[in-house]
């Protein structure tokens, strides 16, 4: 037993560097200054955390280093700034996409596992082959459309492309889990008289719950981590998310690391969060209730 | 499976709705377009016919993106799933600290694309990354590598930065399936078989066969249609090593300003898609498609 749990450690201690080393990178990047982070003499140890890059994407006032003589004033940007901003829209967004993918996508995808109907194929080929034409090739003419429905430049088209461009796989995967369910319980449901909305709302969507979660978590990230579409739909500062806001700093080769890496870890802590909770309660904490059964 | 002859549309319009709005009109304008020649220099846009086409076909670039892109796709979508798969199994048993590692394992979600490739630049750097840090205190290096500079290296590097932004989803998603298979079904496989291979094989695998088909679907045509980790990390580079089909499109278009060669482009990519996902369903049977 115990050579099995040293093997499980190890195993863990590996998944944890894979996935979570370069983002303890950038903490490690937020905390300490250019100066002493590319400088391999010194190390965080002989200075200790510095904290004013979070105290200046939050409050503005300038770090300390920078109001030095010889400073290079260029590597802080504004932009940093922006990052509070764009991650409150990004999670409104990402949170919306994600509501509505389950709302839109649910009652498709239980009549796609559950049922037959006239042209079923034809629609169901048309959901699976819409997401093969690369978002690319259709920014032009998707910009178009949005701007001739009055979206662009609000949280509202945004939200709008990305539900669309994330409903295929929601109906996909959703489908694929309401098959999963036991026919019997349909069938019982039929034999007293349930009629086909109540047997989807009062048995599939409750045995169901934890694969939704998993799935609206699905569309969740899809939302949060698109760039191009929120980039063009986006227009003024205001409705920016975070992945442009991001996206910008990222490529402006001016800003310090040190500002980079904060703008990067405030910006994951509450959409880890946000991701946690939904998985811990939504997916794990229906699963001990044993609803699957 | 039952007949529903009446409203069955009442149901699946929501859901078409949207997915029509930015498909249909859009798509047939993109095929407009690489059936014309729009180039933003040249004004007027006439009808070329296949012309885009040819062009795009016969250019330098056209065989060696495709051999990268077949090549990143043959290696990234079945890499994700299998540690997807693997990463979930192994979530399921219980060890000391469980709870964090489930956590830290979403964590590659979070992180936008841009993020991602910045933070994996930072791994790779030759001067100040992590990776050549650690392979030089370990001895197994004598000097630093420069993994974005050799050809090789880079289109590896790029790999495995776009496999870890993936891992997280085929995770969840296979913990879902796999938390949805029946307890007794689990039980009788405990009480049947001490291999756990044979478990794995015999009774999970096919339980969770659907959701892997459909995350081998969603992962190819990730690999075969992203390009924004290539962008930000190599810019394609060096020479033509890391340089995708699904980048041209974004190049033809954007960078040359020849919508009409980046629309083709964009339909061959397509084309391709299609086909991955037939090759993908016929290797794999399942009634994904609810045909039984």
């Amino acid at each position: 037993m115990h050579r099995r749990s040293a093997f499980d450690l190890s195993v863990a201690a590996l998944v944890l560097l894979f996935t979570g080393g370069p983002i303890f990178l950038a903490l490690y990047g937020s905390i300490v200054p250019d100066r002493i982070l590319l400088d391999p003499d010194v190390s965080i140890l002989d200075v200790g955390p510095n904290l004013e890059s979070y105290r200046y994407i939050f409050t503005g006032e300038l770090p300390a280093t920078y109001s030095e003589g010889r400073a290079n004033r260029r590597m802080i940007s504004d932009a940093a700034r922006q990052v509070p901003g764009s991650l409150w829209n990004s999670i409104r967004i990402a949170l919306a996409a994600m509501v509505l993918n389950i709302v839109l996508g649910a009652p498709a995808a239980f009549m796609f596992a559950r049922y037959t109907f006239p042209a079923k194929r034809l629609s169901f080929m048309f959901l699976i082959l819409s997401p093969l034409v690369p978002a690319v090739a259709l920014l032009v003419p998707i910009y178009m459309t949005m701007q001739a429905l009055g979206l662009v430049g609000s949280i509202w088209g945004i939200i709008l492309v990305h539900t669309a461009r994330t409903l295929p796989f929601t109906v996909l995967i959703l489908s694929v889990f309401f098959r999963r369910l036991p026919a019997e319980l349909f069938e019982a449901a039929r034999l007293d008289r349930c009629n086909s909305f109540q047997s989807f709302l009062r048995i599939a969507v409750p045995l169901a719950l934890p694969s939704i979660g998993a799935t609206g978590l699905f569309a969740f990230m899809l939302s949060y981590s698109e760039y191009m579409f929120s980039l063009v739909l986006s227009g003024e500062a205001q409705s920016r998310t975070v992945s442009v806001v991001m996206a910008a700093l990222a490529r402006n080769t001016d800003v310090s690391w040190n500002l980079l890496n904060t703008g990067i870890f405030i910006a994951i802590i509450p959409t880890l969060i946000v991701v946690v909770v939904i998985w811990r309660f939504v997916v794990e904490g229906l699963l001990k209730g044993g609803v699957n059964g | 499976m039952w007949t529903l002859k009446r409203y069955p549309f009442v149901w699946l319009l929501p859901a078409l709705l949207p997915v029509a709005l930015v498909t249909l009109y859009p798509v047939g304008h993109a095929l407009w377009t690489s059936l014309h020649s729009v180039m933003l220099l040249f004004p007027g846009e006439p009808f070329v016919g296949l012309e885009n086409y040819t062009r795009v076909v016969t250019s330098n670039y056209f065989a060696v993106a495709l051999r990268n892109s077949a090549t990143f796709t043959a290696l990234a979508a079945p890499a994700v799933v299998a540690i997807g798969v693997s990463l979930a199994l192994f979530l399921r048993r219980r060890f000391f600290g469980r709870t964090m590692v489930r956590s830290i394992v979403l964590l590659p979600w979070v992180l936008p694309g841009a993020i991602s490739a910045v933070l994996w630049t930072w791994v790779f750097h030759p001067s100040f990354g992590l990776l050549n840090w650690v392979l030089l205190e370990i001895g197994i290096l004598d000097r630093s590598v420069s993994f974005l500079a050799s050809p090789w290296l880079a289109f590896i590097s790029v790999l495995v930065a776009h496999v870890w932004t993936q891992i997280p989803f085929a995770v969840v998603l296979t913990m879902a399936s796999l938390a949805a298979i029946h307890p007794e079904t689990m039980e009788a496989a405990r009480l049947d078989s001490r291999s756990s291979w044979k478990r794995f094989r015999f009774v999970i695998f096919p339980e969770i066969k659907p959701m892997v088909v459909v995350l081998l679907i969603y992962n190819a045509l990730m690999a075969f249609t992203s390009y924004d980790l290539v962008y930000a990390m190599t810019g394609g580079g060096p020479g033509t090593a890391t340089t995708l089909l699904a980048f041209q499109i974004w190049r033809e278009s954007f960078s040359m300003y020849d919508f009409g060669a980046g629309a083709a482009v964009a339909f061959i990519v397509v084309v391709i898609s299609a086909l991955l996902i037939i090759a993908i369903t016929r290797a794999l049977p399942s009634d994904l498609f609810g045909d039984r």
